[in-house]
């Protein structure tokens, strides 16, 4: 049975350690700000020779990358900021479960997100004149969702690898997201890419986000088949995630690793 | 007695080497246990399994006689842990840490239980402070009430005087004696410092390669040493000391011309005084230096006992 008081525990430690770190200042508001900054201010350049369409596909997808970006960072870091301190093993030496940490960490991707989401509308709406409600409730909804499921899956896993094998991997909290970047197609239509890469592209669920998202923008309709496939391939890369966590989770303790991860 | 902790025959095996050999014990209620070894004893892996943060290969653990691996955390709320090797979360204050703490213990009423004991423990001043801020002394008091938030009925306690000055450390071990005394609970207590676990532990349990070699109270243990000192200082000529000390064929040194350390079994000593009086040594000063838990701890490092 889920114990709230648990999960209220985890999200206070992370409410107190955002307020007093200014490493998450940068990581978080400050980069997704100068994000939409730089493809904003790219996006007004262009807007010539690619259209007010093109330009508005290159912030709405910064907005969004960002959103996925955040998810992943904070299911992945979170745990990072117990280890430097040497207080990974009070927190899990506590009666919270691991569901229970996991719980807290998606509720506060939620809240994070949602955060930036309008944080990052303010902004392009007044300095680029793009409005993000223009793509309608219902899509972004869908979009975030699945986005939001998307950084949850990574964000797993990097949280297995570093119980597994310590802070020696602990540069993939912050730079494996990258690694999808170029083949989502965040920022321009899937369509650009090399055949075999859309063929690579399309295993990944953000890449059908994106497109539903642009597609929304130009016609304010749902494709509702790429949402839906959307789904699929986050509900098996979500179940596959914490199969392979539970077995780094376990593996992490039986060889005594999940200890030692405190130096 | 009610056990409040039962472990028997844990293993925990890293690749080839067995860290834990198929150790059992028990913590009854109330009763404060030595848990002592030279290092590599596999003390540090008993308790990290005890805590569920390493898995054992074999064995079973129960507390409150439900089994450990079965009811993770029914177990974890009645419990805790204090050690000078693990720290709280240094960004946030010790306000902070220690609210957080109440939340993941299910405290009621988490403000009261806090302020209650940050005036016990006489650290209302330092509430607000950055934890990574405080001294050790200040860090280790922080860490025994994060241990006792959740007023547990065993708290597992990894060399909570480790680094601190003989003065703090001294003020820990009565907070430590104290709590014993009014709140009954029991503790399971590693640390190096023999004359710390002499004095609070009722039972000390010694290990050695992963295996339990001895289990008795400290006077017990320190009983097995039959071997006591005598250090005597005389006024003679100290050729006539070394010849019968030779004779009677003892072990011994001299420290000075006139001071000289006798190795014996305990209960022939007031013998040996005798025989030196009679041979005509004039002793001005006599000490005799009884075995201590040290000296039993240094016997297993060195493989003597």
């Amino acid at each position: 049975m889920i114990n709230f008081s648990r999960v209220k525990g985890i999200l206070l430690q992370e409410l107190f350690i955002t307020r007093k770190s200014l490493e998450i200042f940068f990581d978080i508001p400050f980069f997704a700000f100068t994000s939409i900054l730089l493809v904003g201010f790219i996006a007004s350049y262009i807007s010539g020779s690619i259209g007010q369409i093109g330009a508005q596909y290159l912030v709405l997808g910064m907005i969004l990358w960002e959103c996925l970006r955040v998810t992943q960072y904070t299911m992945s870091v979170n745990v990072l900021w117990e280890v430097w301190s040497r207080n990974l093993s009070n927190i899990f030496i506590s009666p919270i479960t691991i569901f229970e940490y996991f719980l807290a960490l998606i509720l506060s991707t939620i809240i994070k997100i949602l955060v930036l989401n309008v944080f990052l509308s303010i902004i392009s709406f007044y300095m680029f004149d793009f409005n993000v409600l223009k793509v309608g409730i219902a899509t972004l909804s869908l979009v975030l969702i699945n986005l939001l499921i998307f950084g949850w899956t990574t964000g797993i896993l990097i949280l297995g690898l570093i119980f597994r094998f310590g802070t020696r991997i602990q540069s993939l909290a912050w730079g494996i997201i990258f690694l999808f970047q170029p083949f989502t197609a965040a920022l321009y239509p899937v369509t650009i890419l090399p055949k075999p890469i859309q063929t690579f592209a399309f295993f990944f669920p953000p890449t059908y986000v994106f497109e539903v998202a642009r597609q929304s923008l130009s016609n304010q309709s749902i494709n509702w088949s790429y949402i839906n496939t959307a789904f699929i391939l986050n509900i098996i890369y979500f179940s596959i995630s914490i199969f392979v966590f539970a077995h780094l989770f376990k593996k992490s303790k039986d060889t005594g690793q999940f200890a030692r991860n405190e130096g | 007695m009610k056990n409040i902790l039962e472990v028997r025959n844990l293993v925990k095996h890293y690749g080839k080497f067995t860290a834990v050999d198929g150790i059992s014990f028990d913590v009854p209620k109330g009763k404060v246990i030595g848990f002592l070894g030279p290092n590599g004893a596999g003390k540090t892996t008993t308790i990290q399994v005890l805590l569920g943060i390493t898995l054992a290969n074999g064995g079973s653990v129960n507390y409150f006689g439900k089994d450990f691996f079965k009811n993770r955390s029914y177990c974890l709320q009645r419990i805790n842990f204090t050690s000078s090797f693990n720290n709280l979360q240094g960004r946030t204050s010790v306000f902070e840490n220690l609210l957080v703490y109440s939340y993941l213990y299910n405290v009621k009423n988490p403000r009261k239980k806090i302020k209650e004991l940050i005036e016990y423990f006489e650290i209302t001043s330092l509430i607000n402070k950055r934890y990574y801020d405080l001294s050790s002394g200040q860090k280790t008091r922080v860490n025994i009430i994060k241990s006792l938030l959740n007023d547990p009925e065993l708290i597992l306690m990894d060399e909570p005087t480790a680094s601190l000055d003989p003065d703090i450390a001294d003020k820990v071990l009565t907070l430590i004696e104290n709590l014993r005394k009014s709140k009954g609970i029991s503790i399971l207590y590693t640390s190096h410092d023999m004359e710390e676990v002499a004095r609070i532990c009722d039972e000390v349990i010694f290990l050695d390669k992963g295996k339990i070699i001895a289990k008795d109270t400290p006077l017990g243990l320190t009983k097995r040493i039959s071997n006591a000192q005598l250090n005597v200082t005389f006024d003679a000529d100290k050729n006539v000391v070394e010849k019968y000390l030779k004779t009677e064929n003892l072990k011994y040194k001299f420290q000075t011309k006139n001071t000289v350390v006798i190795d014996s079994k305990e209960n022939l000593i007031p013998k040996l005084i005798f025989s030196l009086s009679k041979e005509g040594i004039w002793m001005t000063d006599i000490e005799i230096k009884k075995p201590t838990l040290e000296d039993f701890f240094l016997q297993i490092a060195r493989k003597k006992i």
